[in-house]
C-alpha cells in the first residue's frame, strides 16, 4: 500500500511532533554518555522539516522555513538538558524528603526510650555484677538476654525478668510491660474459654426466672412466674412521674394558701 | 418479754459468690472451699461444720484448683498462672509462685504429699517438689496440644492421667513421656461438632481411669492398654466433677444440672468375687452447676454455682444414726456482715468491694401484735463507699454514735469520719493510717466511740484513741509468746472497761482497757467461738460456741456465773443442740439484765434467766401463749428460751432501743434470682 502523505490539522501534527520529540529525547537520555549527534540525527533533524511541510500544506503557499541543521541540533540539546535538569531536581528533592523523615523517626524513637542516664546506669550495673560475682554467670546471662530481647524475641520462651533496681534508694523496680499485657490477655482468653464452654452457644441454658417458674406451671392451680413483675421497666419514666407529682403537690399547696 | 416494734429490713442485697473448688483433708477433718471471687474458707467438719478461717479474695485471682499436701499445707492455683500457698496460722498468703505456663487449670498433690503436679493452658504438665518452706520446679512432662483441664495421680505415684479437650493422656512419671493417648467420643453413640471437654479424671489403683466430660458421660478406661472399658451416659449436660473415696469402692460425680450421682463398686451377684461399678444414688440438692465434689470417708460434699455447700453423710457409713447423719446445707455466712449504730438508727452493710450505709425508716402508727405498720419515712440509702484496689474487704464497723466508719483490706486500713448536717452527710478520710493495722480480722468501736479496737492477723490487738478528726495509737496487746494466734472475735463492755478477744484455740482472753493489761482467760473449749458479747451492768461475758453451747462468765469475779453452771449441769434441750446454723450475734436489753437476745439464721431467741430451764421433755418452740389460757398453764409451760421463727432467714438482729428491734432478712429466692443461668429442664406439660 502506498502511504499517502497524511493530510493533517494542527492538533494531530503537534501531538505527533511531541510524541516524536519525546522518543528521541528518551533515546538520548538512555545513551547519555554516547554521542548524541551521530545518531538518529536524521530523525531529529528530519522532524521539524516534515512539520513545516505539513504546516505548509494547510496554509497558503509559503516558502518553507529554512532551518539550519545546527539550530535544530541546538534546540534538541536544550530540550534534553532541560529534561535532565528536572529529573535531577526531582531526585534531590526526594532524597531530602527521605532524610528529613529519617531524622524525625530517630527523634521520636529517642523520646520513647529511657533517658540516657538510666541506660548508662543499667549497663554499668550489669558490669559491676560481673565484677562482683563471677559465680553468678546465669543471672548476668539472663539480664543480658533481657536486654537483647528488647529487640523482640519470642516472649514465650523468655521468663519475666525483673531488672535490678539501679538507684541507691531502691525506689522503683522495672518490669517489662509486654509480659504483663501478655499475661492479662491469656487470662482473658482462658476466662472466655470457660464462659463459652459453660454458657456459650450450644449449651442448653435458661433464665433463673423460667427455671423457678416450671413448678408453678404444673400446679393444679397454675400460678404466675416467680418474677412476674419486671421492676426494671421504665425506671426513668417512674422517676419523672414522681418528681412531677411532688412539684404539682407543692404548687397546689401554694395556690390553696 | 415486752412489746417491740420490729424494723424488717430486706434491702441488704447480699449475694454470696459461687463455689469453685473444694478440698477435703482427712487427717484434720477440714474442708477448704474456694469461691469464684478468690475467697478461700476453711470449714471444720468436726466442729459442727463451722467456718473457722477464711482468706479474703482478690479480683484478679480466679482459683481453678485447690489441694492439700502433706503437713496440712494448702495450695491453690488459678487463671493468673500462679501457685499460692496459704499460711493457716497467720491467715495470710505465704507466697505466690508463677508457673510460667500461662493460666493453670488443674493441680494435684501426689499420694505421698511431697510433689505437686500442675496442668497449664499451653498443654504442659509441670512437676514441682514441695520443700519445707517453698515449692521448687522440678521438670516438665511432654507437652500436649491443648490445655490440660484435669489431673490425677495413680495411688502408687508412678503414672498420671491428664484430661484435655477431646482426649486423655496417661504419662509415666519417671520418664515424663506420654504412654497412652485415649480419644474421647464427642457424644455418646454419635457425632457432634462441639468439642468434648474432659472436666475430671480419676486414677484407681487397678489401672482404671475414670473420666467425666462435657457430653454427660462417665467412662472407664484401662490405662495398661489405653482402651475404653465402659461408658455411662448419665446426664444431658456436662458432668463437671469427680471425687473418689480413699478405699476406692465408691465415687461421686456432679453434673451441670445440679444432680450428684453416687457410684459404688458392688459384687455382680451376692456371693461372687467379681465386682462392677453401678450408679446407685442420685441427689438433687442444687439448682445450678455442681462444679466440685469431694468424698470424705462418711459423707459426700458438693458445691457449685448456686453458692450452697451441701454435705450429705452416707447412711451406710455413719455409725450412729442420730441428727449428725442429716443433710447439711451451708448457705448463709457464719460471721456478721452488718454493723449497727443505735443512736442514729444506721446500718452498715459489708459487701465484697463496697460498703453501704442505710438509715432506717420510721413510722408513727401503732398497732396490735402482728400488725404491719405503714412507713411514714422510707429507709434512706445514705452512702455507697467503694473500696480502692482489687482486694476484698475483710471486716468493717460503724461506731455507735455513727460518726466513724472503719474497714480493712489485706493491704490497707481505712478510717472515715462522717459529719451530719440536717439530712446530708459528708465523708472525710483519715489519712496516714499506720501499717500495722492492715489485714485486720475484726474491728470494734467502744460504746462512747472514743476508742477503736483492731484485731490484726499477726495476733496483736491494737487500741487506737479517736478524737476529733484524728487518731492516736494507745497500746498493742501482743500475743502470748510462741503462738501466732489470729484473733477472730472481739467484744467490749459498754462501760469501756473490759475487752474480750477470742483466738482460735487458746480460750477467750479478757483485757483491762483502763490499766492496759490482761485480766483473765476463760478456759479453753474445744469448739470455736461463734459470737461474744459483754452485758451492760453486770459485765458478764456471754459466749456462744459452734456446738450451740452458751456460756456466761463473770469478768469481775473471774468465774462462770451460777446460771451458767446450772445450764451446764442440766444441759441444753436436744432441739437447741440440733440447730444447723451458728449463733452470730448476741445483744442485751438495757433495762432488763436478765434477758439475753441471740439469733442464728433461722430463729431468734430471748433467754430469760429468771425463768426455769426446759428439760428434754418440754416443748422448746413455744408459740405465744394466748391470753385466755389460765395462769397456771402458762407458768407450767413457760421456760427460759423464748424462740421466735417469724423472721427468717435472719442475717442480723439487734435491739435498737428498749422498744425497737431491727431484723435484717435475706430471703433465699432473692439470692437465687441473681445467680447465673442454669441448665434448661424440660418437664412434660410445660
Amino acid at each position: 500500500m502506498v502511504q499517502l502523505r497524511p493530510r493533517a490539522s494542527r492538533a494531530p501534527a503537534s501531538a505527533e511532533a511531541m510524541v516524536d520529540e519525546g522518543q528521541p529525547a528518551s533515546e538520548e537520555e538512555e545513551a547519555e554518555h554516547g554521542l548524541l549527534l551521530g545518531q538518529p540525527s536524521s530523525g531529529a533533524a528530519a522532524e521539524p522539516l516534515e512539520e513545516d511541510e505539513e504546516g505548509d500544506d494547510e496554509f497558503d503557499d509559503e516558502a518553507p522555513e529554512e532551518l539550519t541543521f545546527a539550530s535544530a541540533q541546538a534546540e534538541a540539546r536544550e530540550e534534553e538538558r532541560r529534561v535532565r535538569e528536572t529529573v535531577r531536581r526531582d531526585k534531590t528533592l526526594l532524597k531530602e524528603k527521605r532524610k528529613r523523615r529519617e531524622e524525625l523517626f530517630i527523634e521520636q524513637k529517642k523520646r520513647k526510650l529511657l533517658p540516657d542516664t538510666i541506660l548508662e546506669k543499667l549497663t554499668t550495673a550489669s558490669q559491676t555484677n560481673i565484677k562482683k560475682s563471677p559465680g553468678k554467670a546465669k543471672e548476668v546471662n539472663l539480664q543480658k538476654k533481657n536486654e537483647d530481647c528488647e529487640k523482640g524475641n519470642d516472649s514465650k520462651k523468655v521468663k519475666v525478668q525483673k531488672v535490678q533496681s539501679v538507684s541507691q534508694n531502691k525506689s522503683y523496680l522495672a518490669v517489662r510491660l509486654k509480659d504483663q499485657d501478655l499475661r492479662d490477655s491469656r487470662q482473658q482468653a482462658a476466662q472466655a474459654f470457660i464462659h463459652n464452654s459453660l454458657y456459650g452457644p450450644g449449651t442448653n441454658r435458661t433464665t433463673v426466672n423460667k427455671f423457678l417458674s416450671l413448678a408453678n406451671k404444673r400446679l393444679p392451680v397454675k400460678r404466675a412466674a416467680v418474677q412476674f413483675l419486671n421492676n426494671a421497666w421504665g425506671i426513668q419514666k417512674k422517676q419523672n412521674a414522681k418528681r412531677f407529682k411532688r412539684r404539682w403537690m407543692v404548687r397546689k399547696m401554694k395556690t390553696k394558701k | 418479754m415486752g412489746e417491740f416494734k420490729v424494723h424488717r429490713v430486706r434491702f441488704f442485697n447480699y449475694v454470696p459468690s459461687g463455689i469453685r473448688c473444694v478440698a477435703y483433708n482427712n487427717q484434720s477433718n477440714r474442708l477448704a472451699v474456694s469461691r469464684t471471687d478468690g475467697t478461700v474458707e476453711i470449714y471444720n467438719l468436726s466442729a459442727n461444720y463451722f467456718q473457722e478461717k477464711f482468706f479474703p479474695g482478690h479480683e484478679s485471682r480466679a482459683t481453678e484448683a485447690l489441694c492439700w499436701a502433706e503437713g496440712q499445707r494448702l495450695f491453690s492455683a488459678g487463671l493468673n498462672g500462679e501457685i499460692m500457698e496459704y499460711d493457716l496460722q497467720a491467715l495470710n498468703i505465704k507466697y505466690a509462685m508463677d508457673a510460667f505456663g500461662g493460666p493453670i487449670w488443674s493441680m494435684a498433690a501426689s499420694p505421698s504429699g511431697s510433689q505437686l503436679l500442675v496442668g497449664c493452658e499451653d498443654g504442659s504438665v509441670k512437676l514441682f517438689q514441695i520443700t519445707p518452706d517453698k515449692i521448687q520446679f522440678e521438670r516438665n512432662f511432654d507437652r500436649q496440644k491443648s490445655r490440660i483441664l484435669s489431673l490425677s495421680w495413680h495411688p502408687s505415684g508412678t503414672h498420671i492421667a491428664a484430661g484435655s479437650i477431646d482426649y486423655i493422656s496417661v504419662f509415666d512419671v519417671k520418664s515424663g513421656s506420654a504412654v497412652h493417648k485415649m480419644i474421647v467420643d464427642r457424644q455418646y453413640m454419635g457425632a457432634s461438632k462441639r468439642k468434648c471437654i474432659v472436666w475430671g479424671v480419676a486414677f484407681l489403683s487397678d489401672g482404671t481411669v475414670i473420666s467425666v466430660d462435657s457430653a454427660g458421660k462417665v467412662q472407664f478406661w484401662d490405662s495398661a492398654t489405653g482402651t475404653l472399658v465402659k461408658s455411662h451416659l448419665i446426664a444431658n449436660a456436662d458432668v463437671q466433677s469427680i471425687a473418689v473415696a480413699d478405699q476406692e469402692d465408691s465415687f461421686v460425680v456432679g453434673t451441670a444440672e445440679g444432680t450428684v450421682f453416687h457410684f459404688q463398686l458392688v459384687p455382680v451377684t451376692s456371693n461372687s468375687n467379681e465386682k462392677q461399678w453401678v450408679r446407685t444414688k442420685p441427689f438433687q440438692h442444687h439448682t445450678h452447676d455442681v462444679r466440685t465434689v469431694a468424698h470424705s470417708p462418711t459423707a459426700l460434699i458438693s458445691g457449685g454455682t448456686d453458692t450452697h455447700l451441701v454435705i450429705r453423710p452416707l447412711m451406710e457409713k455413719v455409725e450412729v444414726k442420730n441428727y449428725d447423719a442429716a443433710l447439711r446445707k451451708i448457705t448463709f455466712p457464719h460471721r456478721c456482715l452488718i454493723s449497727c449504730s443505735k443512736k442514729r438508727q444506721l446500718l452498715l452493710f459489708q459487701f465484697a468491694h463496697h460498703l453501704e450505709l442505710w438509715r432506717l425508716g420510721s413510722t408513727v402508727a401503732t398497732g396490735k401484735n402482728g400488725d404491719t405498720l405503714p412507713l411514714s419515712k422510707n429507709a434512706d440509702h445514705l452512702l455507697h463507699l467503694k473500696t480502692k484496689g482489687p482486694e476484698n474487704i475483710i471486716c468493717s464497723c460503724i461506731s455507735p454514735c455513727g460518726s466513724w466508719i472503719a474497714y480493712s483490706t489485706v493491704s490497707r486500713f481505712f478510717l472515715y469520719r462522717l459529719n451530719y448536717e440536717h439530712d446530708n452527710i459528708s465523708l472525710k478520710r483519715v489519712s496516714k493510717m499506720p501499717a500495722f493495722l492492715r489485714c485486720a480480722l475484726q474491728i470494734l468501736f467502744s460504746e462512747d466511740s472514743t476508742k477503736l479496737f483492731v484485731a490484726s492477723n499477726q495476733g496483736a490487738l491494737h487500741i487506737v484513741q479517736l478524737s476529733g478528726g484524728s487518731f492516736k495509737h494507745l497500746h498493742a496487746f501482743q500475743p502470748q509468746s510462741g503462738t501466732v494466734e489470729a484473733m477472730c472475735l472481739l467484744a467490749v463492755s459498754p462501760d469501756g472497761h473490759w475487752l474480750a478477744a477470742s483466738g482460735t484455740s487458746a480460750g477467750v482472753h479478757v483485757y483491762d482497757v483502763k490499766q492496759l493489761k490482761l485480766h483473765c482467760t476463760v478456759p479453753a473449749y474445744n469448739f470455736p467461738v461463734t459470737a461474744m458479747a459483754i452485758a451492760p451492768n453486770t459485765n458478764n461475758l456471754v459466749i456462744a460456741h459452734s456446738d450451740q453451747q452458751v456460756f456466761e462468765y463473770s469478768i469481775p469475779d473471774k468465774q462462770y456465773t451460777d446460771w451458767s453452771r446450772t445450764v451446764q449441769k442440766q444441759g441444753f434441750h436436744h432441739l437447741w443442740l440440733q440447730r444447723d446454723t451458728p449463733i452470730t450475734h448476741i445483744s442485751f436489753h438495757p433495762k432488763r439484765p436478765m434477758h439475753i437476745l441471740l439469733h442464728d439464721a433461722y430463729m431468734f431467741c430471748i433467754i430469760d434467766k429468771s425463768l426455769p430451764l426446759p428439760n428434754d421433755k418440754t416443748l422448746l418452740y413455744n408459740p405465744f401463749p394466748p391470753t385466755n389460757e389460765s395462769d397456771v398453764v402458762r407458768r407450767r409451760t413457760a421456760h427460759a428460751f423464748k424462740i421466735s421463727k417469724i423472721y427468717k432467714p435472719l442475717l442480723f438482729m439487734d435491739l435498737l432501743d428498749e422498744r425497737t428491734l431491727v431484723a435484717v432478712e435475706r430471703p433465699l429466692d432473692d439470692i437465687i434470682a441473681q445467680l447465673p443461668p442454669p441448665i434448661k429442664k424440660k418437664k412434660f406439660g410445660t
